[in-house]
Formats: C-alpha cells, structure tokens, sequence
C-alpha cells in the first residue's frame, strides 16, 4: 500500500516537473521589466479625451496616475469615466511607467486587486491605436493615452506626460 | 484527479495558448493593427454607440497548483477552505479558477458577479459565488453596496483568491485561515477620497456568513467592521478591525467521540466543557494591520492579525512578513509567518473534568482546532507570458506544541502531529484574464 502511494507521488512529481520543464521552454523572454525598451521609448504621450468631453480642465499628474491605477474612477465633478487602454506594447508600458512608476506585471496585479474585489471596472482595451481614437472620439467620457504625434481635432489634450 | 481538475486544467492551457501575444512581439504587432484596423468605430460587442459606454465586462482569473508535502502520514489542508485528499502531491489546494462579470446600469448602478471553482470542505468542485452585489454611487466619493461580498478581516482577504496579484503561490495561510469565513451576507459602504498624492479608502460593513468546516460542522457569523487602506505611489497601509457573534458546530470523527464521552451524566463538567467547545453563544474579535512597499526592484509585505474569541476557538494571533526583489521577470522571495495561539487564554475550555484520560482528549481535540506554526518559505516568481505568472516554492514548516498546524493526519488512528518538522514544495501557474 505504502509502495503504491510512493510510486504514484514519484509518477506525480515527474509530470510536475516535466510541466515546468516544458513550459519554460516553450516561452519566449517577455519584454515585461521596466528595463525593455521597444520602439517608441523618444515619444511624448499624451492622455487624450473627446473634443465634447465636458471636462475641460488640464489633468494634474496626481489625478491622471490615481485613475489609471484605479484608485478613482470619477472626476473631480463626478463624472463616471471610461479608461481606454492600447494593446500591449512599447507604448502601453511606457505611458504605465513614466505615469505610475510601475512596470505592467505591477499594472497588471494592481488593477487585479481592484477589478476581482469588485470596486471598479477594468479600462476597455482597444486593438489597436488607430480603434483608440476612435473610441476617445465619440465617447464623451472616455480617457485614455496615445503618442503625442497623434493629433486629431476631435480629442483635447488633458496631460502631455513627458519622456524621463 | 477527477474529471473536473482535468477539465479545469485543459481549459487553462487554452486559455493560456489563445491568449495575445507575448510584450516582445507586441510592437509589431500593434504596428500592423494600425495599418489593418478599418476605419470604423468601436466593434459592436463592446461598445453599443457613441453615447453609452461599454456596458458589460468579464473577466477571470485562474490557478493551477499543487503541493507535495515530504510527511506520508500527514495531509496539507486549507482549514476552511479545502478538504483533505488522498493524493501528493496534491491539487485540490491551490486550484481555482474564477470568473466575473461587470454590468454598468448607468452612471450610478451597476451590477458584480463573480464565481469560483475550487476543491471545496464539500470535497466537490461545485461553483460558488463569491461576489454577486448591486453598487450603486451616493456621490462621487461614496458608494454602497448590497448582497455578497468577501469577509475583509485581512489585507488581501477580499482577493485571496486572485494568486496572480501576490508573490506567493497563496496567501498566508497562518493569517488567511484565522477565521473560516470567506463571505459577506450584507451591505457595506465604501468611502474613498484623494488627499494629494494619497488615496485612502474607509470601508465599514455589516452582515453574516456562513462556513462548512470539514468534515460536516458548520459556523455562523454575524456582525460588522470597518477598515482603513491608505496608499501613497509605492506604499500601502492597512488597519482593520471587525466584531461578531459567532457560532462554531463542529462535526467531525474527533468531536463526535469526544462530545458522546463528555455527554455523559456522570463527567463532572461534562456539559460546561462541551459548551465551551461547540455552540452558538460565541462572540469573536479580529483585529489586523498591515503594510505593503511595492517598487519597481522591491515587493515587502507584513502583516499581523489577531483573533480574540470567548470560545469554540482558540485566541491566537498570526504574523508574516515577506521580502522579494525583481530582476526583470523573475521575482525571488523570502517569507517568514507564525501562527500562535495566545500565552495565556489560548486553550478553548478552562474547565476540568478530574477524569485524566478525559482531560487529554478534551487537550487533543484543542489541539486539532489550534494552527499553531511557524514557517519560512523561499520562492520564485516568474512572469513568463502576458498575465500569467509561474511559482515555485519551498517551505519549511515547524508544528507547535498542543498543535496540528495546516495539516491533518492521513490515519486517524495514528495522530503524531505536534513539534513536527514538515517540509512542502509547490509549484503553481496563475492566470487572469
């Protein structure tokens, strides 16, 4: 009985291991740290909202970081706003970055917390830049981030957030 | 392994396997979406037209874990959360997968779902929701909410299941088990407002709950609490504190021998001894605080909570601390926790009965509601792909005297549980989507 019980552990633990074996190196290094730099790194971002928005005032950097790490989901006059996110990539990383200091596994595990205890909701990813500002165009209460070379006369800049 | 751990596991893998690619591609691949996205708007199945905002969200998160613990003879377990099981290693402890929905009713209302499914105290993995709530905004800076939601006694109580946020494969289990009550039956309110560059969230509730403790006992909570989080960039602050009426049945082999013993007419003390053990005239206390500092190379996590009861349970109080550094996608750390119950109205009853072989059976099953032990754990996390982490863990875990620890004995006949040595390995792959 005792023998069995060891053998299946033993059989367990080599499939465990054959796991981690296997996924290590089927994955590719990911550009995750704040140390990765990708293409865009020279670019200015600037956090953009749609021309009719009825906020009209600059965004402080304080106010900027707080709702795009979810600590509010408000402005100042009450207004419910949705967060626009970019896919993954150099620009999303760095706007999270130079914002809020915190590399996107650190992004990721804050908006975790708050979205899985219920206290707000996660900003809507976009596919692309392009679907971005679309979305920020016509939704009046959208924010969200593009590279300063983006201009549209349909969005008004809230905070330009430089480069280090 | 049942039918379902398999299914859960297979779905795991889609997941992982059709979600986007990973960050080193992404640029290109966004590059290319700029160039192929058609000039159209948002897709209909998430925004509905220019006026109204995504209305609906899902979202999930997920783990696959195990543990293999080096003790033939002794079972790791959950209290409160999981049921002992034959296999080690073992899956059912860390295992989970859960998902939720966010449906927005306007700018003040909107509506959270979420639902686990995990090894329960049931030994079955049928779904359990563990939020399903209205919000609704009284102003900008106040929000109520009615229905379920988690019990937050603790730091990370209202997320301990979301292993993806957290270094370790689970939280604390020395804390996270104080209490067996994971739910909140009721309403609370949450106050948050920004005082320059701090954020700080008072959080005051009030309801009941309701646990299954293996093998069939069950508990009842009532009462309410409040909770303060301030946080500042790479800082976090935490105090806690929340008071109940609470009853604890236990129903297990060990009660059941135990109470038909003490029963008897003529057990000196027979009746007080039992109400001490087991009833519905308890009241509980539990008092937390906690810290959290999280930059971009450092993650330092301590915690320490205490638990005062009048019965049923012993008073005790838990800590932990835990350091880990980053260097790029790996996360090493070091943890050290303790669970202790209190020096002097530690033991459950204080009542005698001058039978001595009853007075050591009373001291046995004590000893079996006591989580008394001190652990220290190294670790490795690893982000290697887009929202999902992998850890391994070793732990080192020492059982205290009058004690069983996170552990039950796989004989019941053979019981050898107190100032063991244990030592558990884990390796576990978190989600979230």
């Amino acid at each position: 009985m005792n023998y069995r019980y060891n053998l299946m552990g033993s059989r367990s633990i080599l499939r465990a291991a054959f796991f981690t074996v296997a996924l290590f190196f089927f994955s590719s290094p990911v550009a995750s740290g704040p140390d990765q730099t990708g293409v865009n790194t020279q670019e200015a971002i600037q956090i953009v909202t749609s021309a009719n928005s009825r906020s009209a005032l600059p965004m402080s950097q304080e106010e900027a970081t707080q709702l795009f790490l979810g600590y509010r989901n408000r402005l100042n006059d009450g207004t419910l706003v949705t967060l626009i996110d970019l896919p993954v990539g150099s620009t999303r990383n760095h706007f999270y970055q130079r914002l809020t200091n915190k590399n996107p596994v650190q992004v990721r595990a804050t908006w975790s917390r708050l979205v899985f205890s219920g206290r707000v909701r996660p900003p809507i990813e976009a596919g692309s830049a392009k679907e971005a500002l679309e979305w920020l165009a016509n939704m009046p209460n959208a924010i969200g981030y593009l590279p300063a070379s983006i201009q549209d006369q349909r969005l008004k800049v809230l905070l330009v957030v430089p480069n280090d | 392994m049942n039918n379902f751990t398999f299914n859960a596991f297979i779905f795991m893998w889609v997941l992982l396997a059709t979600s986007s690619p990973s960050y080193a591609q992404a640029p290109s691949s966004e590059n290319d979406n700029r160039e192929t996205a058609s000039a159209d708007s948002a897709p209909a199945d998430t925004v509905n037209d220019e006026a109204s905002p995504v209305r609906f969200q899902f979202s999930g998160f997920g783990t696959v874990g195990m543990i293999y613990t080096d003790a033939k003879d002794l079972h790791f377990i959950r209290p409160s959360l999981s049921h002992p099981c034959d296999q080690n290693p073992d899956f059912s402890p860390d295992t989970i997968i859960g998902v939720q929905g966010n449906l927005s009713l306007g700018q003040r209302t909107s509506v959270v779902v979420q639902a686990i499914s995990r090894k329960n105290t049931h030994n079955n993995y049928e779904p359990h929701a563990t939020l399903a709530f209205a919000n609704y905004a009284i102003a900008p800076f106040l929000t109520v909410r009615a229905g379920r939601m988690k019990m937050p006694f603790f730091m990370l109580s209202e997320t301990s299941y979301i292993n993806y946020a957290n270094p370790w494969i689970r939280p604390p289990t020395e804390i996270y088990s104080l209490v067996p009550f994971n739910d909140l039956d009721g309403v609370d309110l949450l106050l948050s407002d920004n005082f320059g560059k701090w954020n700080v969230e008072l959080h005051s509730y009030y309801g009941s709950s309701s646990a299954h403790v293996y093998r069939s006992g069950k508990g009842h909570l009532n009462g309410s609490g409040l909770n303060i989080t301030a946080t500042n960039g790479s800082l976090t602050l935490f105090a806690a504190h929340g008071e109940a009426r609470m009853s604890m049945k236990w129903n297990d082999k060990y009660f059941q021998d135990l109470s038909s013993a003490l029963a008897s007419p003529f057990v000196p003390n027979g009746d007080r001894i039992l109400q001490d053990l087991s009833g519905d005239k308890g009241r509980a206390r539990v008092s937390s605080v906690a810290m959290q500092w999280d930059d971009t190379r450092w993650l330092l996590i301590a915690e320490y909570s205490q638990l005062k009861t009048t019965r049923y349970t012993p008073n005790a109080q838990a800590w932990e601390i835990t350091a880990a550094r980053r260097f790029g996608n790996f996360t090493p750390y070091l943890a050290y926790a303790d669970f202790a119950k209190h020096r002097k109205n530690g033991t459950i009853t204080s009542e005698k009965t001058g039978i001595p072989d009853l007075d050591a059976a009373v001291q046995a099953f004590t000893a079996s509601r006591n989580l008394g032990q001190s652990r220290t754990t190294v670790g490795l996390r690893w982000d290697f792909y887009r929202n999902t982490a992998l850890k391994l863990e070793y732990s080192h875990i020492r059982i205290k005297d009058n004690s069983w620890g996170s552990f039950l004995p796989t004989d019941p006949t053979n019981i050898r549980m107190e100032n063991r040595h244990v030592n558990t390995i884990g390796a576990s792959v978190d989600v979230t989507f």
